[in-house]
Formats: C-alpha cells, sequence, structure tokens
C-alpha cells in the first residue's frame, strides 16, 4: 500500500495543478457545440443570456471577489459601455467593435477616479458609496437629453438603427453570432482570472483582502493593485454593456445601469463562489434560468419574483455553502481525480 | 559589523497633547540584535510602527542603510530591505501557508515558480515544510507565529523589526523561537525586538535599549542595562528593594 501511495504523489499533485485549466477547456469546447444541437431561438437566446450573465458576474469577481469588496455599482460601467459604443455608432459611424473599446477605457477612467477615494471604505462603507455613483450616473443620464450636442435621450432610452446582417455593425439577423461572440468574451474573461489568480496582482489581492496591514508591510500597495484590479473589471463590465446594447439593439438607463444589473452580477458571483474562476459561471448557471423561469410562469404578474429567489438562493448559500456553490462540487471533482490518478 | 543599517535621529511622535515619543535618537550595527524594552506605554510601539513606516513621525528622521525613510509608507519601507512582524500575527486565513509565503517573494521577483521554490525553502528553514498546503487559519498559535517570521524572510530583508515573539507562548516555545530568531540573525540579517520577555531579551540581544515615558533612559549590554537605577525604576517604580541588593 504505501509503495502505491509514494507513486502516487507525483501525478495526483501534477493532475491537480491542471485541473482547473482542464475544466475551463472542456466547458468553454463543450459550451462551443450548443448551437449545433439547440436550434430553438427562445431556448438559444436563453442560454444567450446566461453566458452574458455569466461574463458580467465574472467580470465583477476579478475585482470584488479577490479584494472581498462588495460592489453594488457595477451597472454604472456596463451603462457607459452601452451608451459609449452606441453614441459612437450613431452619431460617428463607428463600428460597436472599436466604440466598445473606448466605452471600456472610459469606464476604466471612471473606476479610477470613483476608486482612488473609495478603496479606503471597509464593509457597507465602500457599497454604499458605490451604489450612490451608480445611481447618481443613471439620474443623471435619465434626466439628460442632451449634453454637450450629444443626444442621450434620457429615460427614452437609445434604438440600435437596424443595418441587417452586418459584422461590422455588430449586427445579425440570427442568434447564432451572438452566441459565439459572448462564449468568446467569457472564455477571455475566464482566462483572464484563472491568469490573474497565479499572478502577482491576486496575490497582492488576496492578501489585501486576507489582512490590509499585513499586505502592506509584505510591500502590497493596496490603492495601487485595487486601482488596476477595478479598472480590469470596469473594462470588462463595459465591454458586456456594448454587447448588451447590440443584442437587444435597444438600451435605457434602468436596464443597463441600475441598481437591479449591479445586484445581479454580484449575487450570481457570490453564490457561485466569488473569489473563483469558476464560481460566477456556476452561479449564473443556476440563477439565470430561475429567474427566466420565474418570470416565464408568473408573467408580468408577480413583477421582482425573481429577487424573491435570489434572495432564497442566498440564504440558503450563505448557511450550506458559504464559499458558494462550487465548493462541494470542487471537493467532488478533488475526489474523482485523486481517484483517477491511481 | 560596524557598518551602520538604522539610524534613529530625534524622533517624536504627538498623539493630540500627548508625546508618545519624546526625541529619541539610536543606531544599529549591520547583523546586530537589538532589544527594544520598557514598561506599559513607554512608546516602544510607537517608535516601532514610525520606523515600520505605519505611523508618520512628527519629527525626526529615520535612514536606513544610508538612506532616509522618514514617513515612507510601508510598502516602500519592506521594498527598501525592512521587514516587520505584528504583535497579533495576521495570517491571511485563507490562503495556505506557502501561498502566505509567496506574497512575500512577490515584493521582490514576479517570477512565480521562482517565488514558491524561495518559499518553500524559507518554509523548510523555519520548520514550517509540512504544512506548506495548509490552510493559514488552521495553524496552532505558534505556527502562524512561525508563518510571520518566514513570511517576513520571504521579502528577503535586511532588517527585521518583531513586535513581541514570544508574547502568549509556553516556556518551550519562547524557547524555539529564540533559536528560530537566532538562526534568522545568522542569515546575516540584523533584527530589531521589542519585547517585555526580559528572559528572552536577554538571551537574544546583542544590546539593548530601554524606553520609558517616551524616552530614552538607557543603552548599553543587557546584563549591565537591566541592574541601572534608572531601569529598575522605570520597571519597578521608586521605592524598589533589589533582592540581594
Amino acid at each position: 500500500m504505501n509503495r502505491f501511495a509514494a507513486l502516487d504523489k507525483t501525478p495526483q499533485a501534477r493532475g491537480l495543478r491542471l485541473t482547473q485549466t482542464h475544466v475551463l477547456l472542456v466547458i468553454v469546447a463543450g459550451l462551443a457545440f450548443v448551437p449545433l444541437v439547440v436550434t430553438d431561438s427562445f431556448t438559444l437566446h436563453s442560454i444567450i443570456m446566461i453566458l452574458f450573465f455569466a461574463y458580467m458576474a465574472t467580470s465583477w469577481n476579478l475585482v470584488c471577489g479577490y479584494v472581498g469588496q462588495l460592489s453594488l455599482g457595477h451597472a454604472m460601467f456596463n451603462g457607459v459601455g452601452g451608451y459609449v459604443s452606441v453614441l459612437m455608432f450613431t452619431q460617428l459611424g463607428l463600428s460597436p467593435w472599436l466604440g466598445m473599446l473606448f466605452g471600456g477605457l472610459l469606464a476604466m477612467v471612471l473606476a479610477v477616479l470613483i476608486g482612488l477615494p473609495t478603496f479606503r471604505l471597509k464593509g457597507p462603507y465602500f457599497t454604499l458609496t458605490m451604489i450612490a455613483f451608480a445611481e447618481i450616473v443613471r439620474i443623471w443620464v435619465e434626466n439628460t437629453n442632451d449634453f454637450a450636442g450629444i443626444p442621450l435621450k434620457g429615460a427614452e432610452g437609445l434604438i440600435v438603427p437596424n443595418r441587417g446582417d452586418d459584422f461590422w455593425a455588430f449586427q445579425f439577423s440570427g442568434k447564432v453570432p451572438y452566441y459565439y461572440i459572448i462564449l468568446t468574451f467569457l472564455a477571455l474573461a475566464l482566462a483572464a482570472t484563472a491568469w490573474m489568480e497565479r499572478s502577482k496582482l491576486g496575490f497582492c489581492l488576496k492578501a489585501i483582502r486576507g489582512d490590509r496591514d499585513a499586505a502592506e508591510a509584505l510591500g502590497v500597495n493596496p490603492t495601487r493593485y485595487t486601482s488596476i484590479a477595478f479598472a480590469l473589471s470596469a473594462f470588462m463590465t463595459a465591454i458586456g454593456g456594448s454587447f448588451y446594447a447590440q443584442f437587444f439593439r435597444y438600451i435605457n438607463p434602468e436596464r443597463s445601469m441600475g441598481l437591479e444589473l449591479s445586484i445581479d452580477m454580484a449575487v450570481m458571483a457570490i453564490i457561485g463562489g466569488q473569489g473563483t474562476v469558476l464560481g460566477p459561471l456556476l452561479g449564473a448557471a443556476i440563477l439565470t434560468p430561475i429567474a427566466e423561469l420565474a418570470r416565464g410562469a408568473f408573467g408580468g404578474g408577480l413583477l421582482g419574483l425573481h429577487l424573491v429567489v435570489y434572495g432564497f438562493a442566498l440564504m440558503a448559500c450563505v448557511l450550506y455553502f458559504p464559499k458558494g456553490a462550487i465548493d462541494p462540487l470542487r471537493k467532488i471533482f478533488r475526489k474523482i481525480a485523486g481517484g483517477g490518478a491511481k | 559589523m560596524s557598518e551602520e543599517i538604522l539610524r534613529v535621529e530625534g524622533l517624536s511622535k504627538w498623539f493630540g497633547g500627548l508625546q508618545a515619543v519624546k526625541d529619541v535618537s539610536f543606531s544599529m550595527h549591520r547583523g546586530e540584535i537589538l532589544g527594544l524594552i520598557g514598561p506599559n506605554g513607554a512608546g516602544k510601539t510607537t517608535a516601532f510602527n514610525m520606523i515600520a513606516g505605519f505611523l508618520k513621525p512628527s519629527a525626526g528622521s529615520v535612514h536606513f542603510a544610508g538612506r532616509d525613510m522618514t514617513g515612507r509608507k510601508p510598502w516602500d519601507v519592506c521594498k527598501a530591505g525592512v521587514a516587520r512582524t505584528f504583535q497579533l500575527s495576521k495570517p491571511f486565513g485563507d490562503m495556505t501557508v506557502i501561498d502566505n509565503l509567496m506574497v512575500g517573494g512577490f515584493a521582490r521577483h514576479t517570477d512565480r515558480s521562482r517565488n514558491r521554490d524561495r518559499a518553500l525553502e524559507v518554509a523548510d528553514f523555519l520548520g514550517l515544510g509540512p504544512l506548506v498546503e495548509t490552510e493559514a487559519q488552521n495553524l496552532t498559535a505558534f505556527d502562524r507565529r512561525r508563518l510571520e517570521l518566514a513570511r517576513a524572510l520571504c521579502t528577503e530583508p535586511e532588517l527585521l523589526l518583531m513586535d513581541e515573539v514570544v508574547a502568549g507562548a509556553t516556556p518551550s516555545e519562547a524557547e524555539e523561537m529564540v533559536k528560530l530568531v537566532r538562526k534568522v540573525r545568522d542569515r546575516g540579517v540584523s533584527i530589531l525586538i521589542v519585547e517585555h520577555v526580559m528572559k528572552v531579551i536577554m538571551s537574544l540581544s546583542d544590546r539593548v535599549i530601554v524606553f520609558d515615558h517616551g524616552e530614552l533612559i538607557a543603552e548599553g549590554e543587557p546584563a549591565a542595562v537591566v541592574s541601572r537605577p534608572e531601569v529598575l525604576k522605570a520597571y519597578f517604580g521608586e521605592n524598589h528593594d533589589i533582592p540581594g541588593a
């Protein structure tokens, strides 16, 4: 027995190190085949929404999950991304593919400007400040028809003019192209998280979450590293905002920068497992269908019922899986991986 | 031995109307273990925190290896080659021991595998080898202290500031900690140590400085300093009887 145990050690350790990357590749590869099987437009639409929320929760997780700061203002970056790419398209005729990069950059600048004075705040104070900033932006857009010649159109929202099937206009007649675009975004976001987790940035963020004073004593400048991560997260969230705008071809302040979206992102990441690579994806896969089903089953009769569902899911999660729904899966997987090495 | 690694001049700190540290000056040589002692409230930790960059001095200066570090931030102080431990150990609880140590390594190098190798080496050096994959929150109090010391060493310091290394430790643990600190010094690290436990200070320090009411009242060889009347007065009050005197 002992002989075997000694032999097992190396491959098992190596297997564990590669596990996460392998799981990631398998999931993405598996998802790539979905449109070949699912031809029903409504189902595909729903799966696109799951991937979209998985992407958004992953972007949120990049900073909040690792630093342990609860931001409920991330919808603001989603809104910035959507508005910038749509306005650049309608006003300047710039392709949304380029416009979304500008949206991302503006979101980054905004994140750093907001972050510098607020990162010192801890716990609920940070959360409240983020809500306040996001609401200020939303209310401002909602009540501004025209800002320095830019037609924001207030609460009415912006419509993306139809250009038919046009790649450069980021418009497609079917759902399948959107599916592959959001899948690519999600794969990149997951890869970025996996890379970050192993890099200096990831270690610094986890150290700040663990103990700020100790992190500082070990050469970590908390403001600097949180700002970098916050800017990255804002950029990714804004890109998601552009996708959302192109997918629905309509955005308004309520939907694309409202508090509800911020809550969606945070709750999905927390329930799935914040501070892990695959947790937010799992959270979105659990919660988006529940929300969709609740909406479908009760129609317009019980608006906001999915929020009640979120509440129960969150409570169950905090009670039974405080590290997120990913935690029990991880343990099972480790057992299988351990058994497989023998 | 004669090269100066730390020079503190005229260091003072006011908290409102209270002056916690009054015009303190001292210096340290490379490779030395300097003990900083004094009764409760003497300003030891305040001085310590000013050197480590956690408090800004109200007046005075701190030079490390000839460089002015006065009022620099903790992370800059760390990068300059000064590491510190905390009185209450502050592990990154949900990270493994090895990950805790690697944070220290990243202060100097961005190469992950290099930091990992070095962290493993330091873990072995301080007897944490078998625990590297354990989450820090599951460590015993003494192993946390060990972790704290190991993490500081991973930043490759030239000067190590240690705050109360054996507080709450059993006598045998205290003895082991003394051995570890000596081992660290033998690697060429100079050590400034704040400590309450006299036995530890006496056996570890090459030299001690004594604080009382924010002032530096005595300096010299451990055995000589603790028998000086001003030191005894600071510790035991005005009308003390020295046993055997």
